[in-house]
């Protein structure tokens, strides 16, 4: 019986591979636009402008303090009231973005105000420009405080991919639903598709742990 | 208009909530000369020189800088901080550059130097500071001497018109204080219009025209080193002396 | 447009998103505390010398972490059946929802005891205490106490993923919310309405962690997801 349990799920690798591909390619896309667009927002959310910054703030909470499920959910179903046609592929990505871009405004911005006051005072009194002071100063010693949780962050991210299933996108988690109700041996099936998102995330556990242990040794603060 | 020196303060406050940390500054620093400012903590003497640059506003007041008034719409504030180096109590070097990536930073995006041409002038800038050998090290790399000697390397690599040190020997241990002191004199001597917010009265002594003497936000006493050091004509001043000097 | 939002169909449904807020919260409750249970098991074993408990315990630790929670919801979901134990769904949730969060307060755990310094260890050896003793009166009290911040912030998580278990019919809050979507065709109604909810969830245990911190005279609190 096992034996033909597994034959039946060698017959649906290529929808698995259909599934991995979705959930890689879904995480790729809302990962390259999340981060920009965390790194603007992370800008902005510790520029001079109070109004702007409580205004992300206050997006970010919003965010922050509903389940993703739900947030999928709004988008899907209520976008299109308003108006907005989307498809589910679509409305995962837009979902996703906003999620990535909200946590990573907040690392970006913690970032930024970790560098100290002392290194934007030289890059002003040197007359740098807002633009090459985030640039060439405040930026590259923010990263030290940013790389370890923005690639926790993608961890996340990835496994937060695994929700936009909810609303019928045929992904890695989607495709062990699938399969589950013809091979009923929810075991086997849901520890092959944990070890799919094992094998993506795993390195970057990894690699974030790494970086927290590099940075933290890394080029030191001046000291005084 | 009276004459105009390269930096006058006429008649600036400035307060930080209720306090009010500048009351009623005038002073006229001509070109090249070399005004040291003392005065015990929190007088208001670090505060004076940081609004200079803009790194601190003024309330009320003028305060010209190379025949440019601060706060004027029509005066860019960035094009103006490129004419003033700023040398800080606390180095402020970038830790993620190099000493030469330091002083070659601001030229080559500031002033649109070529790379090569910056950076054939920083080397320069940090052998005439001494440290020819340390181009390539990064400030944690570096002792609180060197590190302050990279500091005015790269604020002389903007060849600014003006020169503001911030307590530059006060965060040093004692032994690395006259390595800055010595680089110091040598700028004053090549006729750099300078204001050195400081207590190393034998600095004062050897390069200062003035010694401006500051308590509670307020210019209590100006003069020659000689007069000041010598003859000091009020209580706070005696009374600042005789702690700083019996150190 | 939202021109036909019905808030008198939300009044209506009132009383369903009320029972939902309420499973909400008693089954987070109970899933805290077996996360919490869950966390110490696996940090006690995570800080052993010899490999026999260290090494499954960081092996759970890394495969909950690297794996999304609705894999593993369904996993226990559409697995345990078939290893002979038929559990009521909402069982289900919360078994899943203490055994992720429990491998994510592990680390917690984890990094409060090894944020105190060694000089605190060393004291505690120089005075002559022993192991437990060092434990007990020395670390665990400063580790307690950096920790609460931080499992606050695991609490705001397990609260937001506790939504999931409305994918395995789980009367929760945001079940509550799916059926006015499908029962009436108002999802804004129904969505907005449980976030509204989520929200104010998340607010409170928010002030919470703030209070704490201050309580415990530390930094604000950042609530690590």
């Amino acid at each position: 019986m096992i034996w033909q349990q597994v034959q039946s799920l060698a017959g649906s690798y290529p929808l698995a591979l259909r599934g991995l591909g979705m959930t890689v390619v879904l995480s790729l896309i809302s990962l390259v636009l999340g981060t920009l667009l965390g790194f603007g927002l992370g800008i902005l959310r510790t520029g001079g402008n109070r109004l702007i910054s409580a205004a992300i703030g206050a997006w970010v909470d919003l965010i922050r303090g509903t389940p993703f499920l739900v947030q999928i959910f709004l988008i899907f179903f209520i976008l299109p009231e308003l108006g907005i046609e989307l498809d589910a592929f679509t409305a995962g990505i837009i979902a996703l973005t906003n999620l990535a871009a909200c946590f990573i405004c907040e690392i970006v911005a913690a970032g930024i105000r970790s560098v100290p006051t002392g290194q934007v005072e030289a890059a002003l009194a040197s007359g740098l420009s807002r633009s090459q002071r985030m640039r060439q100063v405040v930026l590259p010693q923010a990263m030290r405080i940013v790389l370890p949780p923005l690639v926790g962050q993608y961890v996340l991210l990835i496994k937060d991919s695994s929700v936009v299933s909810a609303i019928g996108l045929t992904d890695l988690t989607r495709v062990g639903w699938l399969v589950v109700q013809r091979v009923p041996n929810g075991l086997l099936v849901f520890f092959l598709v944990g070890l799919g998102y094992f094998i993506v995330c795993y390195p970057l556990i990894m690699l974030a742990r790494r970086l927290e242990q590099r940075m933290g040794a890394a080029h030191g603060e001046v000291q005084l | 208009m009276t004459k105009t020196g390269m930096i006058d303060f006429r008649g600036v406050n400035k307060w930080f909530g209720a306090l009010n940390v500048l009351r009623d500054i005038t002073l006229s620093v001509e070109p090249r000369e070399v005004v040291v400012v003392c005065g015990p903590s929190g007088s208001g003497k670090s505060t004076l020189i940081r609004c200079i640059n803009g790194l601190e506003t003024i309330r009320d007041g003028d305060l010209v800088v190379d025949g440019q008034r601060l706060g004027d719409p029509a005066t860019n504030m960035t094009r103006l901080r490129t004419e003033i180096g700023f040398v800080f109590q606390s180095f402020n070097l970038y830790p993620h550059k190099t000493a030469l990536e330091n002083v070659t930073l601001a030229p080559i995006h500031v002033r649109k130097i070529p790379r090569a041409e910056a950076e054939q002038a920083g080397r320069e800038l940090l052998a005439k500071v001494g440290l020819a050998d340390k181009v390539d090290a990064y400030p944690a790399q570096l002792s609180g001497g060197q590190q302050q000697r990279v500091a005015i390397a790269r604020c002389l690599g903007m060849r600014p018109k003006i020169m503001l040190f911030d307590e530059p020997t006060s965060a040093l241990d004692p032994e690395m204080i006259s390595e800055v002191l010595d680089v110091m004199v040598a700028v004053a001597e090549e006729g750099m219009t300078m204001m050195v917010v400081t207590h190393e009265m034998g600095f004062a002594r050897k390069v200062a025209q003035r010694v401006v003497f500051m308590d509670a936000g307020a210019i209590v006493e100006s003069g020659t080193p000689d007069e000041f050091f010598s003859h000091p004509k009020t209580d706070r001043s005696r009374a600042f002396l005789s702690k700083i000097l019996r150190h | 447009m939202l021109e036909n939002f019905s808030f008198r169909t939300i009044v209506e449904y009132l009383p369903l998103f009320g029972q939902g807020l309420v499973t909400t919260v008693w089954l987070s409750l109970i899933s805290f505390a077996g996360a919490l249970a869950v966390g110490i098991v696996l940090s006690a074993m995570n800080l052993q010398r010899g490999w026999l408990f260290r090494v499954p315990a960081k092996a759970y630790i890394d495969a909950v972490r690297a794996t999304p929670l609705l894999a593993q919801l369904y996993f226990l979901y559409f697995g345990l059946p078939r290893l002979g134990f038929v559990l009521p769904e909402l069982v289900v949730g919360i078994l899943a929802l203490s055994l992720n969060s429990g491998a994510y307060v592990a680390e917690i755990i984890r990094a409060g005891i090894l944020s105190i310094p060694r000089g605190q260890v060393e004291a505690g050896v120089a005075s002559g205490m022993t192991y437990v003793q060092r434990m007990r009166l020395v670390i665990l009290p400063q580790a307690f106490k950096v920790t609460i911040p931080p499992l606050l912030g695991q609490a705001i998580v397990l609260v937001k993923d506790s939504a999931l278990l409305s994918l395995i019919s789980v009367a929760e809050l945001t079940r509550a919310g799916q059926l006015l979507a499908s029962d009436r065709f108002m999802p804004a109604e129904g969505f907005i309405t449980i976030a509204a909810f989520y929200l104010l969830l998340y607010y409170c245990l928010k002030g919470l962690a703030a209070l704490s911190g201050r309580w415990l005279g530390l930094q604000p609190a950042r609530s690590s997801t």
